[in-house]
């Protein structure tokens, strides 16, 4: 047990608090996660200002908390605040873009600057250790046969997991808007729930699963990812003949109207943090997946994640 | 017994004297925030963990134990003293505590809640480490129509809090179950009384309702009195400690909590409040004082105070075998195991066993140090009562709208704060009970998601929830609970006919 | 405090039995404007409909108890609950100005110590402007939350 062998002096250092960043660039930024404290986006962004700053890419970073609805409420904060700011950015992901159709909120993703799209996460599909559901095939074929009595479980209605839901329930051949998806606050509460062998299958990120697919209270049939990913055995549902592919990624935004050498800057300081080795650390240790996309491929990337997202919102019928 | 050459190895990894410090320096940092009114758990662990972040991960886990058992702790102090629970399992706390407080016995109520703590937390961290593998497969059966049968018993346990009006006890319970609705509903996506106001689309917040009500009503309606009937509190009446008698009433509300809590803390959508409800309600038909009940009961502190403790460590039951974080308190947790690289789920007993034991026995520790630092500070903390009274409120409005802007600063947020210490403040003049409010907030939502989820799954067939035995036994429970009352008052008329 | 109206008529159990009904009707108008239902079981609008009904029996058991004489509020010192919502103004106020954390909550404690009848409001202002610069330099500095900032907080 060598890691109780603490010295005092990590007492010391741990009173004193962090306060010796790297002197480097003299960025100093404030990101506002849309989002409360222990979320996703929270842990994004936190993840970001301790990356920031230990590689020397920033001076300080401070993490300011604004959650509401899906993240709009951030949002819309922020497009007021951040107008022109070279110090300002905002952690968003795919979840945003959903509420922002569902919400009917007044500020959408284009008035905020893309920078650079950071994490994305695999979604995986499975179904209960006793499921007599062995692979893809079988679950689409009772999809098919019967979509009321498929129940899936997963995070909040309109969310990441529901929509691919209903992208699965259409790829098998059946009515989207007939999708029998029970909502839950989140993928632990969603866990038991399959854990309990109260519903036929369930959605949520694979890092939140991994735990029980690893142990075999799960079983794994399906991630969302256009590839096959490097330690998950479960193969990507376009392998498995089911044309259906979502990224849970999460990217980060600087404020409307910012000159060019502005979002040069920041893009320049993102992408040198992204390459850092304490980022890299940071990724391997939350099991996020790297999926770097710079501030141009990153804004056409929205653009067509917004169309795809509304289309399947507008099909369960929780976007006009 | 493997669970305890496990738990003995921990201990010998957390008794190390720098780790006793750890321990000791987490659960004073844990007790100091955690008293301030109006900051919960929840976030003084979130404020405190980034401290921890600097050690290792034996070292840190160890402050960590203590931090989150300083902060329950802490929560409890103001609810008692100060009529400022700063979350909502302490809010029953403060029903009886503070009475006590007002009446000088704020010392014996101190150290009930603390030893109560002490037992429950002992109890069930007993249990966490060697029920929880057993517990945790009887907790994921539970159903959304389990769910819904608990949720009822609840409901129909809340009417103890009602005071002396049904009337005005339902007008509470129903503006609470109102407010629930508030917010866009999470199994369809539907705004409901929103108005159009994004910052209402999450719901309202349990914290910001319950500063609101007690923190803020309290001293709008300790102003308008202030005045004409100067009602000054009284630090210390008699001793600080709890006499003979105290011990007597206090033991059995202890293990009464905790084997309340326990359970319920452990299953995966339990929550805590509902075990202080439950826990308030039984000391209450049980208690050889009822009448007391009401006027500061040293049971309805007892009890409440080792329900809640319990329940904090019942929640780390599915938050360790799981992974499923089940309070706000134990979300934040998990953001701290994370930060180590240790995922807790299934494998965690497996592949973190060192850890996980050492996290367990500093559990242990940060009980016994936590009694240790806090029963002498007892006399202190009631030493808070002797600040003049203008500097006393005002201290703890700045303090109870810190919390909230700390956790979300907007103005709409301080707003919806304002707007229910007013409530708050009306209720209190026209004998309103405050605490219904909060249940309904609790439960409203939670009855209506899990009926919902249950129906859903049976394709709108209500008989699902007769089907399973467990619904079927607690709705007959919950619905028995609500005519008893009647049906005894009936026994008797018709006895007293026959004589 | 509210002057006898008319003999055995309680009128602030008359005004919150209004205010049930009231609280009602926008319950139910709320709950016939929802557009998007549940493909299975019961949809979000039945929640609205349980919650109206019951205000509105609440409601009525209100008209029916405003019969009967109620409780009457003791003497209330208006100009004290007074202050309090102007020490409560003032931080909100400053939070929206962006005053920051200092001053607002250095207005709400000078505020709410002048409700308790204290008067000596200049020191009572520096008591608050000390506690919230000790508050905001303990936790925006040593704990790193993120307090709303202002003048004041920029200095540091």
């Amino acid at each position: 047990m060598s890691f109780f062998k603490s010295r005092l002096l990590a007492a010391c250092i741990a009173v004193a608090a962090s306060v010796s960043p790297v002197v480097a660039q003299d960025l100093e930024l404030s990101i506002i996660a849309p989002a409360g404290a222990g979320g996703g986006w929270d842990s994004a962004a936190r993840a970001l200002q301790d990356a920031m700053v230990k590689s020397g890419n920033a001076r300080s970073v401070q993490v300011q908390n604004v959650p509401g609805a899906g993240g709009t409420v951030g949002l819309a904060q922020f497009a007021q605040q951040a107008r022109g700011a070279d110090d300002q950015l905002l952690v968003g992901g795919i979840t945003m873009v959903g509420a922002i159709l569902t919400n009917n909120s007044p500020v959408n993703l284009t008035s905020v600057t893309p920078i650079a799209r950071l994490t994305g996460d695999p979604l995986v599909v499975v179904v209960p250790k006793n499921s007599p559901h062995q692979t893809l095939a079988d679950l689409t074929a009772a999809i098919k046969g019967d979509v009321a009595n498929t129940i899936w479980a997963g995070g909040s209605a309109g969310g990441a997991d529901h929509i691919l839901a209903a992208l699965i329930t259409q790829a098998a051949g059946a009515d989207p808007s007939k999708v029998n998806y029970v909502a839950y606050s989140g993928g632990g509460e969603a866990l038991a729930a399959m854990l309990g062998g109260q519903v036929t299958a369930g959605i949520s990120g694979y890092g939140e699963w991994q735990g029980q697919i690893e142990s075999g209270d799960l079983r794994a049939l399906a991630i969302s990812y256009p590839e096959p990913i490097e330690g998950i055995a479960a193969q990507p549902l376009k392998a498995q003949g089911v044309d259906v592919e979502l990224v849970n990624w999460r990217g980060v935004f600087a404020g409307p109207d910012i000159p060019d050498e502005t979002k040069a800057a920041l893009s320049t300081a993102i992408a040198n943090t992204v390459k850092s080795p304490e980022w890299q650390e940071i990724l391997k240790a939350r099991g996020w997946t790297d999926y770097y996309a710079p501030a141009d491929d990153f804004a056409a990337f929205i653009t067509s994640e917004n169309e795809r997202v509304g289309t399947t919102l507008r099909a369960i019928g929780l976007a006009k | 017994m493997d669970a305890l050459t496990h738990l003995f190895q921990g201990f010998g990894a957390a008794i190390l004297p720098v780790n006793l410090l750890f321990a000791g320096i987490g659960v004073l940092l844990g007790t100091a925030v955690g008293v301030l009114p109006g900051i919960g758990p929840a976030l003084t662990v979130a404020l405190l963990l980034p401290v921890t972040f600097q050690l290792d991960p034996g070292g840190s886990l160890i402050m960590f134990a203590g931090i989150y058992y300083g902060g329950m702790y802490g929560g409890s102090t103001t609810a008692i003293l100060l009529n400022t629970p700063g979350e909502a399992a302490s809010v029953v706390t403060a029903l009886e505590g503070n009475r006590m407080a007002r009446s000088g016995r704020g010392g014996p109520a101190l150290a009930t809640a603390a030893l109560g703590s002490f037992v429950a937390a002992l109890i069930a961290t007993a249990g966490l480490a060697f029920l929880a593998p057993w517990l945790v497969k009887v907790a994921v059966r539970f159903g959304p129509w389990d769910y819904f049968g608990l949720m009822l018993i609840a409901f129909v346990t809340v009417s103890a809090t009602f005071g002396s009006s049904p009337l005005r006890g339902l007008t509470s319970l129903a503006l609470g179950l109102w407010l629930g609705l508030i917010g866009i509903d999470q199994l369809t996506g539907q705004t409901r009384l929103t108005f159009g106001v994004p910052n209402l689309f999450d719901g309202i917040e349990v914290t910001t309702l319950a500063v609101g009500l007690f923190a803020i009503g309290e001293a709008l309606y300790v102003v308008s009195r202030h005045a004409f009937a100067p009602e000054k509190p009284i630090p210390i009446k008699g001793s600080v400690w709890m006499t003979r008698a105290d011990w007597g009433r206090s033991w059995k509300p202890w293990l009464r909590g905790a084997a309340i809590g326990f359970p319920i803390g452990a299953l995966p959508a339990g929550g805590a409040e509902i075990p202080t409800f439950l826990s308030y309600t039984a000391e209450r038909k049980l208690s050889r004082h009822p009448e007391e009940f009401g006027q500061g009961a040293i049971e309805g502190v007892a009890g409440p105070e080792a329900a809640n403790n319990a329940s904090a460590a019942g929640s780390l039951v599915p938050l360790l075998t799981l992974g499923l974080p089940t309070s706000a308190t134990a979300a934040v947790m998990l953001a701290g195991f994370q930060q180590y690289n240790i995922q807790p789920g299934p494998l965690l007993f497996v592949q973190h066993a060192d850890l996980v034991w050492a996290l367990i026995a500093s559990l242990f520790i940060a009980n016994v140090m936590l009694l240790v630092l806090n029963l002498p500070l007892v006399g202190l903390w009631v030493q808070l009562l002797r600040i003049p009274m203008p500097w006393l409120y005002a201290g703890i409005l700045v303090f109870a709208t810190m919390g909230t802007i700390a956790a979300n600063p907007s103005v709409v947020e301080l707003l919806l704060l304002s707007g229910f210490g007013v409530v708050g403040f009306i209720m209190r003049r026209y004998d309103y009970p405050v605490a219904p409010v909060i249940v309904g907030l609790i439960l409203g939502p939670m009855a209506d998601s899990q009926l919902r989820r249950a129906l859903q799954m049976s394709l709108g067939d209500p008989m699902v929830l007769f089907q399973h035995p467990g619904s079927a036994i607690m709705i007959v429970i919950a619905v028995l609970a609500l005519l008893a009352p009647f049906l005894f008052r009936g026994l008797a008329r018709l006895r007293k006919e026959e004589d | 405090m509210q002057p006898p109206a008319r003999p055995g008529f309680h009128r602030p159990t008359l005004i919150i039995g209004v205010g049930l009904f009231a609280l009602a009707a926008v319950t139910w108008f709320d709950a016939r404007s929802m557009t998007i239902r549940a493909n299975y079981g019961m949809g979000a609008d039945a929640a609205s409909y349980f919650v109206a009904a019951f205000l509105a029996a609440l409601g009525a058991g209100h008209l029916i108890a405003a019969m009967r004489p109620g409780i009457r509020a003791g003497d209330t010192d208006w100009a004290g609950v007074g202050w309090v919502m102007l020490a409560l103004v003032g931080l909100i106020g400053s939070i929206w100005a962006g005053a920051g954390f200092i001053i607002g909550s250095t207005l709400l404690f000078a505020f709410t110590a002048r409700s308790f009848g204290r008067r000596a409001l200049p020191a009572d202002l520096l008591i608050g402007l000390a506690l919230s610069t000790l508050i905001f330099l303990l936790f925006n500095k040593l704990l790193q939350l993120a307090l709303p900032m202002g003048p004041l907080e920029r200095l540091f």
